[in-house]
């Protein structure tokens, strides 16, 4: 999704499809969920530090730090916990603003960045993000100081029952912070592993375009 | 329509001192009698584009839906569900209670299963993983009974009886089937076909559920996703052992609910019985697989269809035998022919039952399956005649709205332009590209039943509160911007509170009656407040109360010109400040809308892939309360109706007795790549005074349009929604 759409695709050649983007675009399509690049690349992150390091073998409610929007934070949790369950439910205060709902990587409304690539949060185990960072919607803005993403996401209404909003505006974010001239394809890719039951795309892409400084209006 | 052409003002003598000489001038004043809309053109926040007042919460994360709420001491409970169609089911209840983390285990003693999904038992634990634990320790050993899963089993001989009604049940007959027979065999045109469309889910992403905030004594506060604040409570009552007035209904954010969440329902009831047992607040919301399999769906249905059509493009004959699947349920379907006129109709209807979860109400419940299956048989008619597609919907729709709204969004599709209007496409074309059309009606209407309380403190800040809930159409906004707008203010000088069964009354958000029921209320009890301002205030300033105007953050007074900015005159209230209630108006309600679709797809002819390049929405509803939620809600309708369209399907096992796809991964949504261009256009011909709802009406049509588009585009009739290139390619095959 928007990684893979941001990096392997050159606006200036879109038409010409290389194979490595045609794949990077399939899986997405077909798992639903279109960030099978950036997964592939945590998980190649992951088997080499596992490699590197003696195997670990951790149980029972365990204490870590995780770096969250800037800040470290304590948790207590077992090692199965999700990271999307120790936001919600390990963090003080909660950080539910990620939202649960499918919790296997098909609706992307639990997405968030990890060292500034879009990730679910439901499919990554907390313990994993040791040393990462992390970024939730709670860090991107507040009510009073919105970033310009949401800001635009309010003055277009894109959202209706806002339970998806948070996970679009993550998945966009990271598009437009590695392709500020997004086009409506680019950002359609980027949010392409999101799902919105109320129909909000057509608003959610009138909003980010607004933002996008080049994208086709 | 009449309050726009006669808008409540009325003329007053008054005396204005004009460069030092007192001049009498007659000026138009508002009409102290009652609250009024109009006119149109006099709107400052109303039928404007208004962001939304919960916007910044929502788009940061800062929205507490009943999933986000954390207490101390907070159970996470999880549902056990059928995992079979039919039999029983015997549970470990020991070795749950065991399990590390688990503090509570309900039974709910089911002797019987009934359907796939019925909840049987639920565990409550310190955390979800725990939870889940809990579940598994159940070891439940469930023994199945014969089933009947899919309408064809149910219907086979010796099926196994899945309610005490029968398999199929009551049958209800209208019109008269000899002179249908007698018509057919007159008309110019006939066509006959059996039209399907599967199960669909609500799929909102909020799941069922609540968080019961109980830990013994006697208050409760149930934090639910609901549609209906004040359907909460009293279910409540009894598996907490309070009364209704002791417990709080909470629902500030919700996500999602179309049709499916009014009530406790037993998800609720669970949690409630979890909190009393462990006196301790529970967080029960059902799992995605859960709610697939038992919070509700929009029926499916088979419909037979024949119909006759004249020279003339009148149609003159319809027969239609309407079955419904509804699980144990009864489902919907509307009346045949729908909203077109029909000279002689004859409709059978009857529900088909199967050992699944019964069917709930979804946004414009049997209206969907109606119109997929009148539009289509049209359009099967106008090819056998060689007719227009348009001309012959314009000529038997009876409302002339309908014409206006069709000639608007053919003119927006290209339909003028477009070659295939007799006739359907060919697939050797060079571009498969074929344009449909759809037509959707909805009552919209209100009653009474809200309460509306408008509060202004001497400091200025204006409160407005009503216990209704946001379903993501824009409620709380509107609970605001009617009062700021009566009170000259912008947005940012009134307050909505809404979502809690301590607030005044409002009604159950269900049949697009919420904005009909309550905008209405707000609107009064805005009036009323102003009102009691200006006759407190006026004898203050030595005026006449019908002077006073609100505008632009002041309050003018129209004799002396002078303008005293509103916090300032609230100040002069007294020291209680200011409180008036607003019921409903039934002039400020309307009932009644119409709207029309058009649909322009690309047929791939090598692969079967449909893609809807653009849809048209010409939608009445009476006054737009604001143009911009207004708009989300056609654009929601047009985005669900393309999901039903294309990937929306509910698909059961029939041997195993399982639903494959109780997931966002097999059960497909429409996600940002299926959408073309959508366009959403408000019918400002309509000039009714009157506050309609719109929710339902923008889902009706847009699949029919859709999948009459794909036939139109290369002659690939697909009569079973939804339109999956293999069913596309199909009927290539035999075109």
């Amino acid at each position: 999704m928007s990684d893979s759409s941001a990096d392997a695709q050159d606006p200036q050649s879109s038409s010409k499809l290389s194979r490595r983007w045609f794949l990077r675009g399939a899986g997405g399509v077909a798992a639903g969920s279109a960030f099978a690049g950036g997964l592939a690349q945590q998980a190649e992150a992951a088997r080499a530090r596992s490699l590197a390091a003696a195997p670990e073998v951790l149980e029972g409610d365990i204490e870590f730090e995780l770096s969250i929007n800037g800040q470290r934070m304590k948790l207590r949790c077992e090692p199965r916990t999700t990271l999307l369950n120790a936001l919600r439910n390990h963090c003080e205060p909660p950080l539910t603003g990620t939202k649960q709902v499918c919790d296997r990587g098909n609706c992307g409304a639990c997405t968030v960045h990890v060292d500034g690539r879009p990730a679910n949060a439901c499919l990554m185990l907390a313990v994993d993000l040791r040393g990462r960072e992390v970024r939730t919607i709670e860090g991107l803005g507040a009510p009073g100081a919105l970033n310009p993403l949401q800001e635009s996401f309010w003055k277009h209404d894109a959202q209706m029952c806002g339970f998806c909003t948070p996970g679009f505006v993550m998945s966009i974010q990271a598009c437009l912070e590695k392709q500020p001239n997004a086009s409506l394809e680019q950002i359609k890719r980027a949010c392409s592993g999101n799902i919105c039951r109320c129909g909000t795309y057509p608003a959610v892409f009138e909003a980010a375009l607004a933002v996008a400084k080049g994208g086709a209006r | 329509m009449s309050t726009q052409d006669k808008p409540k003002k009325k003329k007053v003598k008054v005396t204005r001192n004009e460069n030092g000489h007192p001049v009498e001038v007659e000026i138009e004043v508002d009409d102290v009698d009652g609250p009024s809309w109009g006119p149109r053109a006099g709107h400052t926040l109303v039928n404007h584009d208004v962001p939304r007042v919960d916007g910044p919460v929502k788009v940061s994360g800062r929205a507490p839906y009943p999933h986000d709420i954390r207490l101390p001491g907070m159970l996470h409970a999880r549902v056990l569900c059928a995992r079979i169609p039919a039999g029983s089911v015997r549970l470990d209840l020991e070795s749950a209670r065991k399990t590390p983390g688990v503090e509570v285990v309900l039974d709910l003693e089911v002797k019987e299963i009934r359907w796939l999904g019925q909840p049987v038992a639920a565990v409550a634990a310190t955390t979800p993983e725990k939870a889940a634990d809990g579940l598994r320790a159940l070891a439940a050993q469930f023994q199945a009974a014969g089933f009947a899963v899919t309408p064809e089993q149910a219907l086979a001989p010796n099926a196994p009886q899945v309610t005490r009604r029968g398999n199929k049940g009551k049958e209800s007959e209208n019109g008269d089937a000899e002179a249908v027979k007698a018509a057919l065999a007159a008309a110019a045109g006939t066509a006959r076909a059996e039209y399907s469309l599967p199960v669909q889910h609500h799929a909102s992403l909020e799941t069922h559920g609540v968080v019961v905030d109980y830990s013994g004594g006697d208050e409760a506060r149930i934090y639910a996703s609901t549609q209906s604040t004040f359907g909460i409570s009293e279910d409540a009552a009894e598996p907490l052992g309070l009364k209704a007035s002791q417990i709080e209904t909470i629902s500030e954010y919700m996500g999602g609910g179309f049709g499916a969440k009014f009530g406790l329902g037993i998800e609720g009831l669970i949690a409630c019985r979890l909190a009393k047992l462990a006196k301790r607040p529970v967080h029960l919301l059902l799992t995605r697989k859960d709610e697939f399999l038992a919070a509700g769906n929009r029926s499916g249905s088979r419909v037979v269809m024949e119909g006759g059509i004249a020279a003339d493009g009148k149609l003159t004959a319809l027969r239609a035998e309407i079955e419904r699947h509804g699980g144990i349920g009864g489902g919907s379907h509307a009346r045949q022919p729908y909203v077109y006129s029909v000279e002689k109709v004859h409709t059978k209807s009857y529900p088909v039952h199967t050992n699944t979860d019964g069917s709930r109400a979804m946004r414009a419940p049997g209206h969907p399956q109606a119109s997929f299956a009148i539009e289509s048989l049209i359009d099967e008619l106008c090819y056998a005649a060689n007719l227009d597609l348009l001309e012959v919907r314009k000529k038997n729709l009876a409302n002339p709205t309908y014409a206006r709204q069709l000639e608007r969004v053919a003119r927006e599709i290209g339909w003028y332009e477009h070659p295939h209007r007799t006739q359907p496409g060919r697939m050797d074309q060079r571009e498969c590209i074929g344009i449909g059309f759809g037509v959707s009606t909805w009552g919209g209407g209100g009653g009474e039943s809200c309460e509306v309380d408008v509060r202004i403190e001497r400091d200025g800040s204006v409160t407005s509160s009503v216990g209704t809930q946001d379903l993501g159409t824009g409620t709380r906004t509107y609970v605001a911007s009617i009062v700021a707008e009566e009170f000259g203010l912008g947005m940012d000088g009134v307050t909505a509170r809404i979502g809690s069964s301590r607030l005044g009354n409002a009604n159950a958000s269900g049949g697009s009656t919420t904005v009909a029921s309550l905008a209405p209320a707000v609107k009064n009890a805005a009036w009323k407040a102003r009102m009691k301002f200006a006759e407190h205030l006026a004898p203050l300033l030595g005026t006449q109360k019908e002077l006073l105007r609100f505008e632009k953050g002041e309050l003018v007074d129209q004799q002396s010109g002078k303008r005293i900015p509103f916090a300032k005159a609230c100040a002069m209230l007294p020291n209680e400040g200011l409180q008036a209630r607003g019921t409903w108006v039934a002039d400020l309600a309307g009932n009644g809308i119409q709207g029309a679709q058009a649909a322009k797809v690309r047929v791939d002819p090598l692969t079967g892939r449909v893609e809807v390049l653009k849809m048209v929405c010409v939608q009445n509803c009476g006054l737009p309360i604001n143009r911009l939620t207004l708009r989300s809600q056609i654009f929601g309708g047009m985005v669900q109706a393309l999901s039903y369209a294309l990937l929306e399907e509910r698909i059961m096992e029939p041997s195993l007795g399982l639903q494959i796809n109780p997931n966002f991964e097999d059960y497909k949504l429409a996600g940002s790549l299926e959408i073309g261009e959508i366009v959403a256009i408000i019918d400002d011909e309509d000039t009714r005074e009157q506050a309609i709802g719109v929710s339902e009406a923008t889902i009706v049509p847009g699949h029919s349009a859709i999948a009459n588009a794909v036939a139109n585009a290369c002659g690939a009739r697909v009569r079973h929604l939804p339109l999956t290139p293999d069913k596309v390619l199909a009927a290539l095959g035999k075109v």
